[in-house]
């Protein structure tokens, strides 16, 4: 759509340009008609005005060299009088354009002639050969009459020169003898020295404003390419590589747009059908091999409204499928961890109920147990729900810390003792690094969380061995550091950038030990909220890990 | 007594479940994962397994594809009692050749005990 304004605007710019250019020259022609009839010099500069004129009007926005010589050169006839008039053009690939109207019969030896002479004339100027073989030739007007005895008798070639490039020759020859002197050269020469500079100013403007839509279709994140009604690659941004995977060091085609798309979309055909049905097309979701885009196929048109290619914008939406899918197994796995408690309430109420009602009297014990099952179950529900609000708090930003003077030390000393004795079950010890008394200016409710976070995961993840706790200050970076080291199962390398990341469980690991990983989440944004930074260490699978974070001494 | 085999990696929801295959009258053995499953399935032989999904060491489904690959095992009906509800993992789970899924926290013991029931009843009419 953005090609398409630009587009737009580009033409408006062009409509400008070119009107004031016509206004100048009808300007000119009423001032000159004043004039006209008192001196023959002056009725050969109305002529001239007319035929620039009349050229001006038919070259348009067109910016085919070709087409803009073959305007200037028949447009000629009001002001010379010649036997054949022609032109000569170099188009890409080196090949050369030849066309010859003839005015008056000659035969086919003139207009040999009169090619040799252009091609000499041509080749001096660009000091190159142009192959006769590669010559596209035309000649019109006329019919050529061999039986004629006939000859070049003169003629004189003037080159074109648009944008400070040469772009052809005009010739204009004929039979008589001494035909053309100073006075028609000058007047073939003023004429398309004129009309070159006009072509010259619009060029400029087009190029400018191309370079401008050009820049602005670079710049774009999306990937632009515009096909043209033979399928051929017009235009392309660089974005597109990337996206379709494209060797970086060659010009793209269109063979390289539908291999990068790996048969998932038959572009061609969408293409056709966009242009058929005027309209343009989207298709939701592609997925290749590692991406996910989104693809809009609409017809190109010109300033009337002809259909004349068809532009593709590639859109990535990798990154919204990726967070979708993952969101997803976020909520699939909250549902499982909620229902997981959930149940074991219901199933231990309904077994409490039978056991309340039974005939030969309730069996005290059994209440009990069935009771301590519904309160670690709720226990746990309760903590998971408290970390799910948590979360939501951190994201939010709603997140309110306490901040005061304590002790670190005795938070330290008060969470190791908290989680002894479920430590000694699994036989570790828990030992406290720190000095006897330091003093920090921290939430101590919420530090106190993160710990136990990382204590409880300590203990979790680890069959034997020992918890270090370790208080360390750095005057210099002005941060105390509080590590928790364990001996237990360690994290893989993959999984030490997951941790901390709300939609992340770990791939690989041991689900015997269940959590949601959302105590880290809420760790990191309780440190985060202080200024802190939490990280993890392992140095790899079974050999334990050291879990971290830093607080800021003055804050 | 009718062996039943509860495979189930949470303490509290196969402490509670094996409560009341008790008091049903039959006879549970807990696992609580899917190797400790296999493992007990060999040695007991039970008349029904009630297989948890998401368990430790290896998962309900693989536990069932090794069960069903088995001779010793493979007749040894199969339900499959799961928090996970998502038709993919539904449809594995019918593809392995479990007799019939429950959605745990859909059930009431006595539904569950009751499906129970139910399978025994025609899997002995099928022999």
């Amino acid at each position: 759509m953005i090609v398409n304004i630009l587009l737009i605007i580009d033409f408006l710019m062009l409509a400008v340009v070119v009107s004031a250019y016509i206004y100048a020259s009808l300007r000119e022609r009423k001032y000159l008609r004043q004039e006209a009839g008192q001196s023959l010099e002056l009725q050969q500069k109305v002529y001239q005005a007319e035929v620039l004129k009349e050229i001006g009007e038919r070259i348009g926005y067109s910016l085919d060299t070709n087409k803009i010589v073959d305007i200037i050169t028949s447009s000629l006839g009001n002001l010379l009088e010649y036997d054949t008039v022609s032109y000569m053009v170099l188009v890409d690939g080196g090949k050369a354009v030849f066309k010859c109207h003839v005015e008056k019969t000659v035969n086919h030896q003139f207009i040999e002639e009169v090619k040799h002479k252009m091609r000499m004339s041509y080749e001096a100027i660009l000091d190159s050969k142009i192959p006769s073989q590669s010559m596209d030739e035309s000649i019109t007007g006329n019919i050529l009459d061999d039986s004629l005895k006939v000859k070049v008798e003169s003629f004189f070639n003037l080159p074109v020169v648009i944008s400070q490039k040469l772009v052809g020759l005009i010739n204009v020859a004929s039979k008589e003898r001494g035909r053309y002197g100073e006075e028609q050269a000058s007047i073939l020469y003023t004429i398309t020295n004129q009309a070159a500079t006009a072509v010259s100013k619009l060029q400029a403007v087009l190029q400018s404003e191309k370079g401008k839509l050009e820049a602005v279709i670079y710049s774009l994140a999306d990937g632009v390419i515009t096909v043209d009604l033979n399928n051929q690659l017009v235009v392309y941004n660089p974005v597109i590589r990337d996206m379709l995977g494209i060797a970086q060091d060659k010009a793209i085609t269109m063979y390289d747009i539908v291999d990068g798309l790996a048969g998932k979309v038959d572009l061609r055909t969408k293409i056709e059908q966009a242009v058929a049905e005027d309209k343009a097309i989207t298709l939701p979701e592609v997925y290749l091999k590692d991406k996910a885009l989104e693809l809009t196929i609409a017809p190109v048109k010109d300033n009337q409204g002809v259909i004349i290619a068809a532009s593709a914008v590639f859109h990535d939406i990798t990154t919204e499928k990726t967070l979708e899918k993952t969101r997803q197994e976020f909520t699939a796995m909250m549902v499982h961890e909620l229902r997981a408690p959930l149940t074991a309430v219901r199933w231990s109420s309904e077994s409490m109920i039978k056991n309340l009602s039974l005939a030969s009297g309730v069996d005290q014990s059994k209440v009990k147990d069935t009771m301590l099952t519904i309160e670690t179950a709720s226990g746990n529900m309760l903590e998971l729900v408290n970390d799910l609000l948590d979360v939501a708090k951190i994201e939010s930003g709603k997140f309110e810390l306490n901040l005061q003077q304590y002790d670190i030390v005795e938070v330290i000393n008060d969470q190791a003792k908290v989680f002894r004795p479920q430590a000694e079950i699994k036989h570790l010890t828990i030992n406290v690094i720190a000095p006897p008394k330091y003093m920090l200016k921290f939430d101590r409710v919420r530090v106190g969380q993160v710990l136990g976070n990382l204590i409880s995961n300590a203990i979790k993840y680890s069959d034997s061995g020992q918890i270090d706790i370790n208080l360390g200050v750095n005057a210099e970076e002005k941060i105390a550091t509080v590590s928790v080291k364990d001996t237990g199962i360690g994290v893989s390398r993959e999984d030490l950038a997951d941790l901390f990341s709300k939609f992340k469980q770990l791939k690989s690991g041991d689900r015997s030990r269940k959590g949601t990983g959302l105590g880290l989440v809420v760790s990191k944004g309780i440190v985060e909220a202080h200024g802190g930074k939490i990280w993890a260490e392992s140095p790899g699978e079974n050999l334990g890990s050291t879990f971290a974070f830093s607080l800021p001494l003055e804050k | 007594m009718t062996k039943i085999l509860a495979a189930e990696d949470d303490k509290l929801i196969s402490s509670s479940l094996c409560e009341a295959l008790k008091v049903a009258g039959f006879e549970p053995t807990p696992a609580y994962d899917g190797e400790e499953t296999l493992a007990k399935a060999k040695e007991i032989l039970p008349d029904l397994v009630l297989l948890d999904i998401m368990m430790p060491k290896l998962d309900g489904i693989s536990v069932l594809w090794e069960l069903k690959s088995n001779p010793a095992t493979a007749k040894i009906p199969v339900v499959v009692l799961t928090n996970i509800g998502d038709v993919e993992t539904i449809s594995k789970i019918v593809e392995a050749g479990a007799v019939d899924y429950l959605l745990k926290s859909d059930q009431s013991v006595d539904d569950i005990i009751q499906k129970v029931k139910d399978v025994l009843a025609r899997s002995v009419n099928l022999a």
